[in-house]
């Protein structure tokens, strides 16, 4: 490597960290500093916060509301039965993840976390995903972060949050028993079968979002066969109106019988077959060039190099797509420590690096004036609320328009009006930035009217925005 | 605001009643990504016509939307989803309109509303991502091309961007690329702090430019437009009204004579891969708002005198399979419908043709078979309406559509 220890300390803290308020903090070996937090992401910070179980039980209690609230009683109405149903959780979680991000003293594995709850992603847009989000990201990706690919893709796409945000837990074998039953039901009252069959939206995502990618189908790797048979294979996977005590998600009753052909390969009817095709995915050297391009692009620039992705790639296939080799070879690799910054920061990367940077960490989200929720809501980017399952969007474009660019100067205008009183910008500027602080924003920062307004421009420079 | 404009809009379906029952309905069934968002771009001469162009993301249900009723197999194709919950509104011997379709229907009787069905892109997979992609960007291929086929027309025409959102939507980046602008809850930061800022911006164009043409909007825009903080901004969970409350501003800012050529109006909801056919279910639900809106932007349009200036184009990235799934919903499929609307559309007609619904008549037996190119729809429009050169349709704004022939949809 030809960069200074400095500038290298300087790159990791904010390339691949969360930014510190001190280089000091990260050392001489900033290698070392990243290869250190290499392993499950830190256990959430926070009050309030609900593991699967709770999570499925808030779950369950919001369905019988519903129940109540076709009849609401007396002077009630139905909204009033249902709201803020999920409230405490939503907030709780949102705050847990910002205040978690703000406060660890292992950024790079919080930035993985966030990296990966964004490839799986589950969003509170939808009805009933509504308060598993923060479960799933807790004991679905956290502890999984640096495991084998396989043990992550399996813990995500079985939690009950997956199950639920791409439909899986409707989806029935059309020749299994519950489907058999409901035929019957049906006929007998002279209505409409409510469950017949095959749902196929999570067989679609997890091949094209999570795996293979939509290149893979592109190049001919998988077509609506497989879709459809990889979603009889999925039947059956569903969280049922009791959650098994055991924590088994699998219902035989709606599993679809016999064996399944999934790219040409022949699986067995039951629960061990998800794991098979699960298995086999993750080979799949197609999975390897999508996870070693998605993870090259968001750390390292937009378009990455391509020599970095095809070294990933090999790391990949030849580790069985352990995680923790892939982080080690990016973090080994020069194209990783480019001087010159690419990426731009997210609303969420930026806010939560304004608290780090301003040193109130986790306490500063407790301050009423700094809803770190709404402030990153406001510059776009609502906090576990992902538009689609695609996640959100990992190139700068995306979140370089003027509006956006204006939406956190307003911020930071506001931020920097607090804080900036008792902060001396000018060498937070030179301890935090180090040798990546520009001449021409030094001089700026210099020369400000007055100590807010050094702040608010440290905070906007563009070696504090991009990374 | 003009309070007697806002009044205007007080429509007697919005009753509390009616609001409740459509809360309810959202908290039982939830909607992805149901989060409406209005984009303006183009600077319009007074006078000048307007395009609204309304994306529904997720893959309509063309067959829920517009069934084919009168279609011999139509019945037994559909099953659970040849029943509405209340009677299809007929709008000739073969096609109707969903229940929910009121305001749309009575603009078909009208003769203002086109329904184009069997309509779909050149891309036949089913992603919504690639779709989307094809979709926006005017291309044949996903990725093929990186601006959007809107964008290129406005560029081609000379006409100059602004846009209200904090993202520019894929069809609307071209050649000019368009400027976001959208009313702010935060303080303004002080004229002198955005000096400083372009000089430390010297070094890095695009912050620099975002920076400069933000401040520009900011100085051109009148405060009036600054006041309220539009649906998108805030506030927590799913807003029902939201797609309504953007239509009504997407008006209001058309109607200016010197406001936007074009507005594109996205919406999401209407992935149904479960509880389609019930009548509180999302997708009537979705169309219910759609509707609304739809009715809340032509009455805005009919009330500053620009409706008969006004083309609205309603587009989704695909259809879906005829048949139901195993939840009472459908999955990703292929052809679909899109709607043509405004004063100066030849509408009150079906335009199809019709493939049929018979098994062997679908799409790799499942899809509606697409028998129209939505490139021709669009081509069509820009080229009567907003008077973009068909040299230009062919070569720049849908590359390499030179067979296409435009679909004569708008009053010559």
């Amino acid at each position: 490597m030809s960069v200074s220890p400095q500038l290298q300390a300087a790159i990791a803290a904010h390339r691949f960290g969360l930014g510190e308020p001190d280089l000091a903090l990260v050392g001489r070996d900033a290698e070392g500093w990243l290869a250190a937090q290499i392993g499950p992401a830190d256990a959430a910070r926070g009050s309030g916060l609900l593991d699967t179980p709770a999570a499925l039980r808030l779950v369950a209690e919001e369905r019988e509301k519903r129940m109540l609230a076709r009849n609401p009683p007396p002077g009630t109405t139905a909204e009033q039965v249902l709201a803020g149903h999920y409230r405490e959780t939503l907030i709780a979680d949102a705050r847990s993840r910002l205040a978690t991000a703000a406060a660890t003293r292992r950024p790079f594995a919080e930035r993985l976390h966030w990296f990966w709850a964004n490839h799986f992603t589950v969003s509170i847009l939808k009805g009933s995903t509504r308060g598993l989000v923060g479960a799933f990201e807790r004991d679905a990706i956290r502890p999984h972060i640096a495991g084998r690919f396989e043990a992550l893709l399996v813990a995500a796409v079985t939690h009950p949050a997956m199950l639920r945000y791409l439909d899986n837990w409707l989806s029935a074998g059309p020749n299994s028993r519950v489907v058999a039953r409901e035929a019957r039901r049906a006929a007998r009252q002279a209505e409409g079968a409510r469950v017949s069959g095959i749902n196929e939206n999570l067989a679609r995502e997890v091949l094209e979002l999570h795996t293979l990618g939509a290149e893979g189908a592109r190049s001919g790797a998988y077509g609506q066969p497989d879709v459809t048979a990889f979603a009889a294979v999925l039947s059956g996977w569903r969280i049922g109106r009791e959650p098994a005590a055991d924590g088994n998600r699998f219902d035989p009753n709606w599993h679809e019988p016999g064996r399944k052909t999934v790219f040409g390969k022949s699986y067995p009817e039951g629960p061990e077959a998800l794991h098979q095709v699960l298995g086999d995915l993750a080979r799949h050297p197609a999975t390897a060039r999508f996870v070693a391009t998605k993870l090259a692009r968001h750390f390292v620039a937009d378009e990455p190099p391509r020599e970095l992705v095809e070294r990933l790639v090999a790391v990949y296939l030849s580790s069985d797509g352990q995680l923790a080799d892939l982080y080690r070879e990016l973090i080994q690799h020069d194209a990783a420590w480019s001087a010159a910054p690419a990426k731009l920061k997210t609303p969420e990367e930026f806010v939560v690096s304004s608290a780090r940077l301003l040193g109130g960490g986790e306490r500063m989200f407790e301050r009423p004036e700094v809803n770190a929720g709404a402030a990153v809501l406001a510059l776009g980017q609502r906090v576990m609320a992902a538009p689609s399952p695609a996640g959100w969007s990992d190139r700068g474009e995306d979140w370089l328009g003027p509006d956006a660019v204006w939406k956190r100067v307003e911020w930071a205008t506001r931020i920097a009006d607090r804080a900036g009183r008792s902060i001396d910008a000018r060498r937070l500027a030179a301890e935090s930035l180090g040798p990546r602080l520009g001449a021409e924003t030094a001089r700026q920062i210099e020369r400000a009217a007055d100590g807010s307004q050094a702040l608010a421009l440290l905070l906007l420079a563009p070696e504090f925005q991009r990374r | 605001m003009n309070p007697d404009h806002r009044q205007h809009h007080d429509r007697p379906l919005q009753s509390p009643a009616r609001r409740r029952l459509f809360a309810t309905a959202a908290a039982v069934t939830g909607s992805l990504a149901a989060w409406p968002t209005l984009t303006l771009a183009g600077a319009a001469g007074p006078g000048a016509n307007r395009l609204v162009l309304v994306i529904l993301r997720g893959g309509l249900d063309g067959l829920g939307a517009a069934p084919a009723t009168g279609d011999a197999d139509f019945a037994a194709a559909r099953g659970p989803l040849a029943h509405y919950g209340a009677p299809p509104l007929q709008v000739d011997a073969t096609f109707a309109l969903h229940p929910s379709l009121v305001e749309l229907h009575a603009m078909v009787g009208q003769r203002e509303a086109a329904i184009v069905h069997a309509v779909g892109l050149p891309y036949r997979e089913r992603s919504h991502f690639d779709a989307q992609q094809v979709l926006e960007s005017g291309g044949t291929r996903p990725y093929e091309l990186t601006t959007g086929w809107l964008g290129r027309a406005l560029a081609v025409s000379g006409s100059k961007g602004l846009a209200l959102n904090t993202t520019v939507p894929l069809v609307l980046r071209g050649r000019a690329d368009v400027d976001t602008w959208a009313p702010s809850v935060l303080p303004d930061p002080s004229a002198d702090l955005v000096a400083r800022l372009e000089r430390m911006y010297a070094g890095d164009p695009a912050l620099a430019t975002a920076l400069e043409r933000a401040r520009q909007l900011r100085a051109d825009t009148p405060m009036a437009m600054q006041d309220a903080a539009p649906a998108t901004m805030a506030g927590n969970g799913p807003r029902p009204r939201a797609f309504v409350t953007l239509s009504r501003r997407a008006a209001e800012f058309l109607v200016q004579a010197n406001g936007p050529q074009a507005a594109v109006l996205e919406i999401g909801g209407w992935d149904t891969h479960a509880n389609q056919a019930n009548p509180n279910g999302p997708l009537a639900a979705g169309l219910r708002q759609f509707d609304l809106g739809l009715a809340a932007l032509r009455d805005g349009l009919v009330a500053g005198g620009a409706w008969n200036r006004t083309v609205v184009v309603v587009v989704s990235e695909f259809g879906r399979e005829v048949a139901v799934n195993g939840t009472l919903g459908t999955d990703h499929g292929t052809g679909g419908v899109a709607f043509v609307l405004g004063g100066a559309v030849q509408g009150g007609r079906v335009v199809a043709d019709w493939p049929g619904l018979a098994k062997g008549q679908r799409h790799e037996g499942r899809d509606l078979r697409i028998t129209t190119d939505l490139r021709a729809v669009l081509k069509g429009v820009l080229g009567d309406h907003l008077r973009v050169a068909r040299h230009s349709l062919d070569a720049e704004v849908f590359p390499g559509s030179q067979q296409m022939k435009p679909l004569q949809l708008v009053r010559g």
